[in-house]
C-alpha cells in the first residue's frame, strides 16, 4: 500500500481524521482456531467436562473408598443405598459404589487401548493401501470386504470366550475386529490425497514409500483420525459392555460396567440400584464422548459452517 | 460398486422407475451378477468360519467331567457319527460337512445330537419378526425426523430433536432395553393388568387369529421399542445433513419457481436425491441391528437366532455356530443387494451395465 500522492501539487481535502490506528490482525495459530471453534460448541464443552470428571473419578475414587472392590459385607446383603453403602450392595455384599467406579476404570481402560489401537492400525493400513496401490491395495480391500461379511461379533465371542475374562486379550480381540471399517473409510479419503502434487514430488524425489505415507498422507487425514478416535472410544465401550453382559467379556473377580449391568439386569425389579448406577455411569460416558466427537468434527472440519466465523 | 453414471435427457418429473421400464433385462442381469458375487462371499465366509470355529471350540469338552465318567471310546462313539470327532482329520470333517449341505441341505447336528436345521428354521422367523419390524420402523421414523429437522433448521424443533437423538443414539442397547422393561413393569402395575409382556415371543395356549395377533404384538412391542429408540438416530442425522445439502440446490429452487410449495419441492425433488445414501446406510446396518438383537433377545428371553448364537458358543456346537455365521452373512448380502436396488430405483442418473 502506498500513501504517497502522485502529484504533490494537489492537496487532498482536509477533513477530520477518521482512520483509527490500524492494528495488524494477529495471525491465529491452528490450535487457537480449533480451540475457539470447539469452545463455541456448548454441548461439546459440557461433554468434555463430564468426561474428564468421570475419568478423574474412576482413578481417584478407588484410592479413597471405604470398601475394597471384592470385600463382602455380610451384614448388608442386597441392601439399597444407605450411609454405609452409597449405591447399595449386591447379593454377595459387594459395595456397588466402589464396583461402579472400578468398573468404569476398567471400561475406560479397554476403550482407550482399543481406540488407540484401531486408529493407528486403520490409519496406516488405509493410507498405505491407497499410496502403494496395485496388488497391495487389492489384497487389503479383499481382506476388508471379507471381514465385513463374517459377523464380527461372532469372531469376538469366539476369541474372548477363550480369553477367560482377561481384559488385555479382550482389548486385542476388539482391535482385531474393529480396524477394518475405519481403514476402508480412510482408504477412500487417501485416494484423492495420493494424486496431490506434494505426494508426487516426494515420490519422484525418491522418498521411501512408508515415509511418504507417514509424513505426507497421515497428517492430512489427521482431523478424521481424531474424530475416529473419539467415536472409537464410544464404540469400544458399547461392544465391551455387550460382550461382558452376555458373559463373554470381563469376568469375576474383575468388573466392568458391562458385567455390573449384566448382574443388575437379573434383579432389575428386586434390586434396581444394581442396574441404575452402572447404567448411569455408562450413559454419561458414551453420551459425553459423543458430544465431544460432535464438537471436534465442527472444529476440525475446514468446510464446516457449524463452527461459525473465526 | 460399479454403477455407470451417464447423463441422459430424461424428462423432469419422470417418476423413478424409468430404468425398470426401459431395460428390465439389464437390471435383472445386473442384480443377478451382484447376487452371485455376494453368494461367493457367503460361501467363503461360511467355510472360513467353519475352520475358525474348530480352532476355538472343542465338542469333546462337553463330555468331560460327566458323572458317571464316559470312557474315551464312548465319547468317540457319540461324536464320531455326528462328524464332531477330532480323530478324523479336519479336512475330512470339512468335506463331510460341506457335501452334507450341498447335497442334502443338512447343516449337521449339535454335540448333543439335535439337528441344526430344525433349530434354525423356527428361530429365523422369530428373529426376522423382530429385526425386520424394527428396521422398517426406525428407518421411516429416522427419515421423517430428518426431513422435519432439515426443513426447520436451527429452529426449536430441530434443536430438541438434535439433543434427543444424540442421547438416544449413545445409550447402550442393554440400558435402553432394561429401562423399557422397568417402565413396562411399572405401567403394568399401575394399570393392574398385564398389557406388555417382558419375556418370550408368544404365550402358551393362545388360539384364534386375533388373540394370537394381539398376543404377538404384546410381546413384540417392547423389544421393538428398545431397538428403534437406539437405532433411529443414525438415519435422522444422515437424512438431515444430506437434505440440507440438497435443499438449497438449483433444481429445488426451480421447482419452487414452477409453483410448488416448499414442502412439495422438498418431498418430490430434494428428498429423492438425498434418500440414496440413506438407503445404502440402512441396508448395510442390518447386520448391526442383528447384533443389537442378540442382546435384546437375551434381555427379553426370545428364542431367536441371537439366543441360539450364545447357546451354540457355550455348548461348543461347531455346526450351529457356522450356521449362525452363514445367517449373518446372508443378512449382510441381502442388505447390500437391497441397497443396490434402492440406488437403481431412486437415482435417475444411474444406468446399470
Amino acid at each position: 500500500m502506498t500513501n504517497q500522492m502522485i502529484d504533490s501539487e494537489i492537496q487532498p481535502p482536509v477533513g477530520p481524521d477518521t482512520t483509527a490506528e490500524r492494528v495488524p490482525a494477529k495471525q491465529l495459530s491452528k490450535w487457537t482456531l480449533y480451540t475457539r471453534r470447539f469452545m463455541r460448541n456448548k454441548p461439546a464443552v459440557f461433554g468434555i467436562v463430564i468426561f474428564v470428571l468421570l475419568a478423574l473419578a474412576s482413578v481417584i475414587v478407588p484410592l479413597f473408598a471405604r470398601w475394597e472392590v471384592n470385600e463382602m459385607d455380610f451384614l448388608n446383603l442386597s441392601t439399597g443405598p444407605s450411609a454405609d453403602h452409597w449405591f447399595g450392595t449386591n447379593a454377595s455384599g459387594n459395595d456397588t459404589f466402589m464396583q461402579t467406579f472400578v468398573g468404569l476404570q476398567r471400561s475406560l481402560m479397554i476403550a482407550l487401548v482399543v481406540s488407540i489401537g484401531v486408529t493407528v492400525i486403520s490409519a496406516i493400513v488405509g493410507t498405505a493401501a491407497a499410496y502403494f496401490g496395485g496388488m497391495v491395495e487389492r489384497a487389503t480391500l479383499l481382506i476388508i470386504h471379507f471381514f465385513m461379511v463374517v459377523p464380527p461379533f461372532l469372531i469376538l465371542a469366539l476369541v474372548s470366550n477363550d480369553a477367560g475374562g482377561d481384559w488385555r486379550v479382550i482389548s486385542l480381540a476388539l482391535i482385531f475386529i474393529g480396524w477394518f471399517f475405519p481403514a476402508r473409510v480412510i482408504w477412500t479419503m487417501a485416494l484423492s490425497l495420493r494424486e496431490r502434487e506434494y505426494v508426487h514430488a516426494a515420490r519422484y524425489m525418491g522418498v521411501p514409500g512408508m515415509r511418504v505415507v507417514l509424513r505426507h498422507l497421515l497428517p492430512n487425514v489427521g482431523s478424521l483420525l481424531v474424530i475416529n478416535f473419539t467415536l472409537g472410544v464410544v464404540a469400544a465401550v458399547m461392544t465391551e459392555t455387550g460382550l461382558s453382559f452376555i458373559g463373554f467379556g470381563v469376568k469375576i473377580p474383575d468388573v466392568s460396567l458391562g458385567s455390573l449391568i449384566g448382574e443388575g439386569a437379573a434383579s432389575v425389579t428386586s434390586a434396581p440400584w444394581l442396574f441404575y448406577f452402572p447404567a448411569l455411569a455408562l450413559t454419561l460416558l458414551t453420551v459425553s464422548m459423543a458430544l465431544v466427537a460432535d464438537g471436534l468434527r465442527d472444529a476440525l472440519d475446514p468446510t464446516s459452517a457449524a463452527g461459525g466465523r473465526a | 460398486m460399479t454403477h455407470d453414471v451417464i447423463p441422459t435427457q430424461r424428462r423432469v418429473g419422470d417418476p423413478g422407475h424409468g430404468c425398470k421400464r426401459e431395460r428390465p433385462s439389464t437390471l435383472i442381469k445386473y442384480l443377478v451378477r451382484r447376487t452371485l458375487g455376494w453368494l461367493l462371499m457367503i460361501v467363503v465366509a461360511t467355510n472360513v468360519t467353519y475352520f475358525l470355529a474348530w480352532s476355538f471350540l472343542d465338542p469333546r469338552s462337553n463330555y468331560v467331567g460327566r458323572k458317571p465318567p464316559l470312557s474315551p471310546e464312548q465319547i468317540e462313539g457319540l461324536l464320531g457319527p455326528r462328524n464332531l470327532s477330532e480323530s478324523t482329520p479336519l479336512i475330512e470333517r470339512w468335506w463331510t460337512w460341506l457335501t452334507g449341505i450341498l447335497l442334502r441341505w443338512d447343516w449337521g447336528v449339535s454335540p448333543t445330537g439335535g439337528s441344526v436345521n430344525n433349530e434354525i428354521g423356527y428361530r429365523m422367523c422369530v428373529s426376522a419378526e423382530l429385526v425386520l419390524g424394527a428396521t422398517i420402523i426406525m428407518t421411516v421414523l429416522g427419515i421423517w425426523i430428518g426431513v422435519y429437522t432439515a426443513s426447520h433448521q436451527y429452529k426449536l424443533g430441530d434443536r430438541i430433536w438434535q439433543a434427543v437423538s444424540i442421547i438416544t443414539m449413545n445409550i447402550n442397547i442393554i440400558v435402553a432395553a432394561l429401562a423399557v422393561v422397568i417402565l413396562a413393569i411399572n405401567f403394568n402395575n399401575w394399570v393392574g393388568t398385564r398389557v406388555f409382556y417382558v419375556t418370550g415371543s408368544s404365550s402358551q395356549g393362545v388360539s384364534g387369529f386375533f388373540p394370537v395377533l394381539v398376543d404377538a404384538l404384546q410381546h413384540l412391542i417392547l423389544p421393538t421399542i428398545a431397538l428403534v429408540v437406539n437405532g433411529y438416530a443414525g438415519t435422522h442425522f444422515l437424512q438431515r445433513s444430506l437434505l440440507l445439502d440438497n435443499i438449497s440446490a438449483d433444481y429445488v429452487r426451480t421447482a419452487r419457481a414452477k409453483g410448488l410449495t416448499k414442502s412439495q419441492a422438498i418431498r418430490r425433488h430434494a428428498l429423492r436425491t438425498s434418500l440414496i445414501p440413506v438407503a445404502t446406510q440402512v441396508a448395510f446396518s442390518i447386520p448391526a441391528i442383528f447384533t443389537g438383537a442378540i442382546l435384546t433377545e437375551t434381555i427379553f428371553a426370545w428364542q431367536g437366532m441371537g439366543r441360539y448364537f450364545l447357546t451354540t458358543i457355550n455348548g461348543n456346537d461347531v455346526h450351529g455356530v457356522v450356521a449362525v455365521a452363514a445367517f449373518g452373512a446372508v443378512l449382510t448380502a441381502i442388505g447390500a443387494v437391497l441397497a443396490d436396488i434402492a440406488v437403481v430405483v431412486l437415482d435417475p442418473r444411474v444406468r446399470v451395465s
